[in-house]
């Protein structure tokens, strides 16, 4: 689990981060610009590759910025080792578990 | 344990306006990671076209969340600001966790009359 602690997890949220941040600039000029798409056409785009990619590179930025964060707060304030495994085992099973969700919605929505 | 001196008593700890944005930070972003399976939730039924209506009752719980989001947001952004070495000095700073609070707070209310 290098890959998410350190260092390149410091790293990780500050990206994660400004990706965040690129979809709330994003979503408020979508809104700007006129009204919110009709439930077909939203359907249709979150259907098509490109629609639900980016659907897929929200929640993938968005899972990842929630397990730095909540793994920060653990160590933070729980500290018994079996307990804090316990704690950080569960966000980790719980975040995962919502990826393959959201995965299996875009991927059963496109077929 | 270390003999040095602990100090946490909470009545007499001062908490400056930027420790108390900061501690929202936090709780907003623990808030946002425990709203997550909601959010997936509506992912679903908003592309299944079922209907996205809230209860009379969600509207705090959904204005809790808007203050979470929105607080994370900019509270988030001044974290980053600061980093870049923009803003860090302490009026700056003192500035900017206040105003924070306010959209943050400003946020919700909205949320709440919308």
């Amino acid at each position: 689990m290098r890959l998410f602690s350190g260092q390149r997890a410091f790293v990780l949220q500050r990206l994660t981060a400004l990706v965040l941040l690129a979809y709330v600039a994003g979503a408020l000029l979508r809104l700007a610009l006129g009204a919110p798409p009709e439930l077909a056409a939203w359907r249709a785009w979150a259907a098509r590759p490109a629609g639900a990619a980016l659907i897929a590179l929200l929640a993938a930025a968005l899972l990842l910025h929630a397990w730095v964060g909540l793994r920060d707060v653990v160590l933070d304030y729980v500290h018994p080792l079996a307990l804090r495994l316990a704690v950080l085992g569960a966000a980790a099973a719980a975040l995962a578990f919502l990826g393959l969700w959201t995965a299996l919605i875009l991927v059963s929505h496109a077929l | 344990m270390s003999a040095r001196p602990v100090f946490l008593d909470l009545r007499r700890i001062r908490f400056p306006v930027g420790a108390i944005a900061s501690m929202g930070h936090r709780i907003s972003g623990v808030a946002l990671a425990i709203a997550l399976p909601f959010a997936v939730l509506a992912l679903q039924r908003s592309l299944d076209g079922d209907s996205l209506a809230l209860a009379g009752w969600m509207r705090i719980p959904a204005a809790l969340l808007a203050w979470a989001a929105a607080h994370h947001l900019f509270a988030g952004i001044r974290h980053l600001l600061m980093e870049a070495g923009i803003g860090s000095s302490l009026p700056a700073a003192r500035r900017s966790a206040y105003a924070a609070l306010i959209g943050g707070a400003a946020i919700a209310l909205a949320a709440f009359v919308a």
